[in-house]
Order: structure tokens, then sequence, then C-alpha cells
């Protein structure tokens, strides 16, 4: 604690930030799940109180139930692909290989990159083609490479869907996956790695009883971040497939985009963005209280 | 040099996902590379013959010809938005760290907690009141709208940022200043601010970069053209039928280059960035 | 007049008390030296006196003003921090024009002040570089130099040499010793290490968990310790502690620690008579055991003559430190470095009675 008269600057300096996002992150989830108990459901606003209506009819919904289902999907394929992918990559990586750099560089690029502009993409390269024009993007890839068998409908066949959407998404967060466990296999003393050695263990002993206990809090750590991304996944819905054949590939995200400012169901729409924070929340409150406990 | 077997195995498959990864981006320059006349569904994945630049003039400029608009318009609309947004919340999460590292107060770490929830949440939880809030405001469907949402909602991950690096600042250099007469502006002026380099340098490329790729909060604030970011356009571009796929992806090109030019300068501090939004000091 | 007055000074952290009840007057020009191991309080309380940590309760003076409200910078006071904690982004002559700037000097006497200071730290040549690109010495001193332009009244130094290598702790140890000569000045030097306080002290402040236990020239706690912890901490090896009883017998009293048993001195009788039959805590300094080869001051008689074998000997070239046993007792002792013992040898051990100590095993206070 400080001395008087310096008290309350500092206090003065940060109350605009907690009253912004007072306003902006409480006050409107507060204010979202307020619409989400009315009967608002077309242009003009009703705020008739209709209790868990909106809620009742969502999870009678074919469609919201397909979304959850695709959620799943996608959840588990993209968070243990970037998971995997991004070890694999970073273990390679920390060998002391030649161009180092360069490969890191390249898994970390796409990063960088919006999820409209991946999507734009991947949408190309996971053109089916047709009839007429013969097989284009990865399919053609494969055709020329001998992979015919490989070659598929991708978001256009109702099987695969969001898994096409998946990949778009494991190819941009991958990188940043190895980035993370990269950091940490960086963090591990030398030294204990080299008593290890020293102990006798060979490099898959090392592995599995030093390096990977050390990651631990690192994969945890990408399980919500990664997961909560999933969760929300909308950009590259949108810039891919939308919703796709029979709802293959829509997700809650889009669904609520679509319910409230193309069909102006607004009652509706309020009720699926609370299952979404709800979602999310589930992952990172927990996840909030446990980092800043330990710091505290 | 002999090499062996098991460092050739790793090149190999580093090299099998380097092709996953350069994939894409291959397609997105050498398309974006074809003559009109080399453009063919065919040939997608081969070289161009010659650079030309013709898909990428009529992404940026549109056709009047055939009916649709340049991103041009909405690039510009992205710099006047994304620019004032990171300078200005890169200033409010500059002056949180430093309350919340150098003047902590009671309840300031619980405060700390639930600034930094406003990071996670999925914007749809927000989006139907900030639409009618930005309307009674006047300011929906107008860039001053949006950078007023990007400010706000950029306030968590910034303040993260500066608290992050603002923790590895000496306190006691805090406390020297004190005793040396300095109060709590004279301290962040004198003192904090000019150490902050590097924090405003994450801070800043960060936000850069997400409000550049950001797409629900310009599809949804500014819903007509003349104010649209880019993202927005780029994505109207590609849904239309009656654009060719090559200037599509031109725009796409167009679209991540700036994001894409500050990696390549700037990948450190871009990097810095990333593991920073885990948590991770 | 520049004294210093803690008057029961407490200071929480939540539930734990990291100052109980201070009461000090620092006198005026004084050298005080607070000491004691690490979580004692002692950089509580001078971070207290600087007004970097609010007083629980209590009141803190300096210069009989009281000062709990008061801000730092209107203390009239000047710390050196214990890693330096200069300024990165500024040179050498900035860092110490930078409170006297702020409290809006003439440029005149800023260059003036801050050249006189560099002049007696020596460091004139390095006005100009970065704090980086010093030595740890020279931060050292420029951290220094940015307390003394001030002219403060109190200067208040926390663990100041403690990031220094051995060598060239011991050459500012002498310099800050001079300094304080120089300047005339109140200092509050904060340290856990036992011979900074005795070489720079003029008076030590012993500190043990949040209490100061005895307030003393260097020389006066050293060969006066009021009780168990301060004898223990004061002196290098420390004391050696022997659970003993007191035994009377035939009019005499005698220390009686199983293994061995020895007369006290005549001067003792009057405190011990109390403690007839009762245990206590024998206390002999390590350079108060002398090889009986080599004792001359002393004479040697069974009544201070004990029985011991050598366990390890560590020559140190102008004395030579031996650990020996007698029965169940490990003891210390620093020799004559002639000695000749060998490992596991038998050695004759001559105690100075009239330098040891007796400590109510109860109350850890001293008896005699």
């Amino acid at each position: 604690m400080q001395i008087k008269g310096d008290k309350w600057t500092p206090i003065l300096f940060i109350t605009p930030s907690i009253v912004a996002v007072g306003i902006f992150v409480y006050g409107f989830i507060s204010w979202t799940s307020f619409i989400s108990f009315t009967k608002w459901n077309n242009v003009m606003p009703d705020y008739t109180l209709v209790g868990f209506e909106n809620y009742r009819k969502l999870f009678n919904n074919m469609r919201f139930q397909i979304d959850l289902h695709n959620t799943f999907v996608f959840t588990v394929i993209f968070v243990t692909s970037c998971l995997l992918i991004g070890l694999l990559l970073a273990v390679l990586i920390d060998q002391r290989i030649k161009g180092e750099g360069i490969f890191r560089n390249l898994f970390l690029l796409p990063m960088a990159v919006s999820f409209i502009v991946s999507g734009v993409i991947w949408r190309w390269l996971f053109n089916p083609g047709s009839f007429q024009l013969g097989n284009i993007g990865v399919n053609q890839l494969f055709e020329k490479v001998g992979l015919n068998f490989l070659t598929c409908g991708w978001y256009t066949d109702p099987n695969i869907g969001i898994k096409a959407v998946a990949i778009a998404a494991i190819w941009q967060f991958s990188g940043y996956t190895m980035a993370l466990y990269l950091a940490g296999l960086r963090g591990i003393p030398l030294e204990l790695r080299e008593a290890a050695a020293i102990d006798g263990a060979n490099q898959w002993k090392t592995f599995y009883y030093i390096t990977l206990p050390f990651l631990r809090p690192i994969t945890f750590g990408a399980i919500i971040i990664l997961g909560h991304i999933s969760l929300k996944i909308f950009d590259l819905v949108v810039a891919m497939t939308g919703s796709g054949p029979a709802f293959s590939s829509d997700v809650p995200a889009f669904f609520m985009y679509d319910t409230t400012f193309r069909g102006n169901h607004f009652a509706q729409g309020a009720s699926i963005a609370i299952i979404l924070l709800f979602l999310v929340s589930l992952l990172i409150i927990p996840y909030l209280i446990t980092t800043f406990r330990k710091e505290a | 040099m002999k090499i062996s077997l098991t460092r050739l195995l790793i090149y190999i498959i580093l090299a099998i996902f380097s092709i996953f990864y350069i994939i894409p981006m291959y397609i997105m320059v050498v398309t974006g590379m074809k003559s009109f006349a080399e453009v063919s569904l065919d040939t997608m994945w081969n070289l161009p013959n010659s650079f030309n630049f013709n898909s990428f003039s009529l992404a940026w400029l549109g056709s009047i010809k055939e009916g649709f608009r340049g991103i041009s318009g909405s690039f510009l609309n992205s710099v006047f938005l994304v620019v004032p947004a990171t300078v200005i919340s890169a200033l409010f999460g500059s002056l949180n760290g430093y309350v919340l590292t150098k003047w902590q107060f009671r309840g300031s770490d619980l405060i700390f907690t639930m600034i930094l929830f406003g990071m996670f949440i999925p914007y749809q939880s927000i989006i139907i009141p900030l639409v009618l809030t930005l309307q009674r405001l006047h300011v929906y469907g107008t860039i001053p709208g949006l950078i007023l949402v990007h400010v706000i909602y950029g306030i968590p991950i910034s303040t993260l940022i500066f608290r992050n690096y603002y923790v590895t600042v000496p306190t006691e250099m805090v406390e020297a200043s004190k005793i040396d007469g300095a109060n709590f502006l004279g301290i962040y002026r004198w003192v904090i601010f000019p150490l902050s380099t590097p924090g405003f340098a994450v801070a800043m490329i960060w936000q850069f970069t997400s409000i550049w790729n950001d797409f629900l909060f310009g599809l949804i604030i500014t819903p007509n053209p003349a104010s649209q970011p880019i993202t927005v356009a780029l994505n109207n571009l590609a849904g239309s039928y009656i654009v060719q796929w090559n200037v599509q992806i031109a725009g796409a090109l167009l679209t991540a280059l700036p994001p894409i030019l500050i990696y390549i300068f700037l990948g450190k501090f871009f990097l810095r960035g990333l593991l920073q939004g885990s948590l991770k000091g | 007049m520049s004294n210093v007055i803690l008057k029961n000074l407490t200071k929480k952290f939540k539930e734990i008390i990291a100052v109980d009840n201070v009461n000090i007057e620092i006198k005026d020009k004084e050298f005080a030296v607070l000491v004691g191991p690490s979580g004692c309080g002692k950089t509580t309380t001078l971070r207290a006196i600087a007004g970097l940590e609010e007083a629980t309760s209590g009141e803190i003076y300096i210069g009989d003003k009281l000062v709990n409200d008061v801000q730092p910078k209107d203390r009239d006071i000047a710390m050196v921090f214990q890693n330096y904690a200069l300024y990165p982004h500024m040179d050498v002559y900035n860092n110490m024009a930078f409170g006297l700037k702020l409290r809006k000097f003439p440029k005149k006497e800023i260059d003036q002040r801050v050249q006189e200071a560099a002049e007696i730290l020596g460091i004139e040549n390095l006005l100009k570089r970065k704090p980086k690109q010093l030595s740890g010495g020279q931060r050292q001193r420029v951290a220094v130099g940015r307390a003394i332009v001030r002219k403060p009244k109190v200067f208040l130094f926390d663990e100041p040499l403690s990031n220094l290598d051995a060598k060239l702790r011991v050459a500012m140890r002498a310099e800050i010793s001079k300094l304080h000569r120089r300047l005339e000045a109140t200092i509050i030097y904060v340290t856990h290490d036992q011979i900074e306080a005795m070489t720079m002290a003029s008076r030590i402040f012993i500190m043990n968990e949040g209490r100061v236990l005895q307030i003393g020239a260097p020389l006066e706690v050293y060969r006066k310790p009021n009780n168990k912890f301060v004898a223990g901490f004061i002196g290098s090896p420390a004391m050696n502690f022997i659970d003993s009883k007191i035994v009377k017998e035939n009019g005499d009293y005698f220390i009686d620690a199983e293994s061995f048993k020895v007369k006290a001195p005549q001067a003792f009788y009057s405190k011990i008579a109390d403690y007839a039959g009762k245990e206590v805590i024998f206390g002999v300094r390590p350079e108060d055991l002398h090889d009986k080869q080599f004792v001359s001051k002393i004479t040697p008689s069974i009544f201070n003559t004990i029985n011991t074998k050598a366990e390890v000997i560590e020559p140190l070239g102008a004395e030579i430190f031996i650990y020996l046993t007698c029965g169940k007792h490990s003891v210390i002792g620093k020799m004559d470095s002639r000695t000749q013992i060998e490992v596991d040898q038998s050695m004759e051990v001559v105690l100075d009675m009239e330098k040891t100590h007796l400590f109510d095993p109860k109350t850890l206070l001293v008896i005699v």
C-alpha cells in the first residue's frame, strides 16, 4: 500500500477501462441474457418475458443439434491434431537442425493471416471440381502425384463438411501450438536432460520421464486456448463454406449470426450466444482462476 | 559428412509438413502472378510463365464492366481503422499494466482477472446490445464506431501484454523515483514510458494484426460498403459469382499482405504477443 | 537535527507480522546498522522509514517531525537499493540529476552537485555512460551518488553490497565508512552480514522475528550479548552452545555437561546461585578455545581443560578451525595455527572461562 496522496490517482487512471469493460463486457452479457428471455423474434423489439422458451425451442431445433455435434467433431479433430502436430514439429525443430529459423517461420506464418483469407484460399483448394472442369485444387494435385484414392468432395460432401474446415484451422493453428511447445522445450533446464542421461535414460526415456511432464502445463494451456477458439469458430466457416449441405459445416456462432442478423430472431439469437458463452466459460473460468491464484 | 538415418528422417518429416504449410501460400502467389490467358484450372498448380499483375489490379480496383467493387476503398478503411485503434488501445493497456503492477491496490488482482475474461468471450454474446448502443450513440455503421469497439475489446489483451512486460521492470526503480520526488504520472512519464518500447512493440503488433484480421465486428457494425474493413470486402468479393477465382485469390493476397509484412519484419514481437495470448509471460 | 525515532512501529502483511512493536532512536550523524537473518523485519523497517511501506501502527519521526503521512519524496531521505535501481535509459549524469530536476533546482546547482558527488566517488569520467555499460562496483557508486547529490537528512541503505563479489565488498565497506565521516550524515544501513555490521556501524541493531533484540556498539554486542540469538548471530564461526547443568560443590559452582565439567569463574557466582541444580546453556566462542600447548594468558588446570577429539581440520593460514567432539557434544575451535593436531587424535583444550556465557534455556536470555 502506498502513502496517502497518490493512493487514488492510480485507481482514477484505471477507472475508464474498468467502466468500459464493465459495461461492454459484463453489462452487455447481462443485456443479451435478458433479451434471450424475451419474445423479441421480429424486427421490432418486444421485451415481453417468456422464460426459457427460446432455450427450449433451441434445444429442440434440429439445426442446433447438428451444430453442437459439428462443434464437438471440429473441436476433437482440431485440438488433438494441433497438439500432436505442434508437439512433433517442436520436438523435431528442437533437435538443433539446420534451417531451424526457416522451418519455424514457415510453420508460424499462417497465424498472421486472417481467417477470411485462409477461408478463401482453402475454399479453392478444396473445390471438388465438377464433371466439366475435372479435378481442380487439392484433388487435382492428388491426381497429379498419383494419390487418386484421396480425392473427394470435401466440404460439398455432407460426411466431410466441418472436417474440411478443421483442416484449414489446423493449417492456421498448428504452428502456433508448435511455438508454445518450442518455448516450453527451451525452458527445460539442460542440466535436467543431462542428469537423466547420466542416470542412464535413453532418448525415449528422457522424453517420456523429463520432457513430457515438463510440457504438461503447456498442453493444458493449449487445450484451453485451442478449445475456446474452436467453440467460437465463425470467420472461417463464413469464408469457406457457410452452413454447407445439410448443415454439415454449420456451427453455433454462424447459426447465431444467421438467426439474429439475417432472420431478425433477436431473442433466439441471444439464446444461442448465451449457450456459446456458457461453453466458453466452462473452459476459461477455471483456467483464469488457477492461473492467477498461482501467481498471487 | 555423414548424416545419420534419424537426422534424415527428421528432415523428411519437416519437409512433408513444409509442403502442407506452403501450399496455400504458393497458390496465392502463383495465381496472382499469372496473366489472364494463363489462368486456367488445368494448370492452377503450375508456375506462371511471366509476371503479370492483372488479377491484382482487378481485385484492387474492381471492374465496372463486370460489375464488382475492388477492395482498395476497404483497404484504406482498414488503415484508418487500425492505426488509431491500435495506438489508443496500446496507451490504455500501458496505463492499466502500470497501475496493475506498480500501484496495486486491494482487489486489483481480481479486477485484472475480470478484465482478462473479456478477451475470451465469444463476441456474439455482446453483439446485439453493442449494435443497439452504437445506434444510440450515432456511430453505428461508421469507422469511429468500429474504432471504439476495437479499443474497448482490445483492453484485455493489451493490458495483459503490458502487465506481463512491466512485471519484468524492477519495482525498486519505481520506488527510487518516488524517493527522487516523482508522483504517479511523473514516474510513468519519465521512467516507465521510456522503458516501454518492447511492450508497445508487442501490443501494437498484436493489435494491428488482430484488428486488421477481424471480421465479425466489421461484418455486423459496418454493413455499408463505404465504411467496410478489408476482410468484409474480401468476403464479399469472394462470395460473388461474377468474380473470377484468380481475382478472388489476388484479393486474398492483398488482404493478407500487411500482416504478413509485419510478420516477416517484426516476427520476434509477433511471436511474443502470440505466446502471451496464452497467458504465459 | 537528523535523528530518526520509531515509536511502537508495527507492520503487518495480512496475517504476517513483519515488524513487531519496534521502539528505537537513531541519533543524529550516527551510522546505524540493522542486522538480522532474512525475514527478520529489517528491510521492512527501513522501507517504513522511507515511506515505501505504510506503518500498520506506531509513529515514525525524522528530525523530530512525525512523517507517517508524508510521502517518500518529502521525507528528506535518500535510499540506495540492493539492486541499485538505476534508470537504464538515463546516463549516469541524469541518473544522479533526476531527483534534483524534479525538485526544480537551477541547472547550475545541479551541475555543481553532480560534479561534486562524482568527484567524491571517483566516477567523473563515467557521467556520459548508461548503467548497462558499467561494472557492478561502478553501478554501486552511481546509486550512492544519486543519494548524496540530494544532501538529505538521512541516508537509507538496503543491503547495498550483497550483489558485489567478495573482494569488492571489502573495498566498498571501507569506502562507505569513509563517506559517512565525510558527509557527517545520519545513515541507516540494513544488512544480513554481521561482518558488515561489525566493521561499519556506530551502533548495531540486531533484529529477529520483527523485534529488536539488542542495541549497542559492535564490540559491546560481541562481548555482552543479551540473549542466545545475539550471541549466536554475532561472531564467526558462531558461538558454541552446550546443554549443561549448574552444580554446587563445597561452595563452588561447576558447569557440568556430562562429558566434561568445568569450574565457573568467581565473578559468575552471584548471578548463577539461583540456577544451582538447574539446566543452563553454556556458550563458548570458538576463539576462546585454546590448544593446551600454545595457551599463554590462562593457566590450564583440571577446572578449565577438557578432553576432545579432532574430527575435521580446516587450516586457514593465520588460524585454524578445528571441529571437535567431547562425548556427545560438538564444538568448533579457532586455534593457533601452530597446532600440530591431526584428524582422530585427541586434544586437550583450555577454555577461557572468564569470557564464556550462560543462558537460561527457557527464556534464552543471558544469565552471565
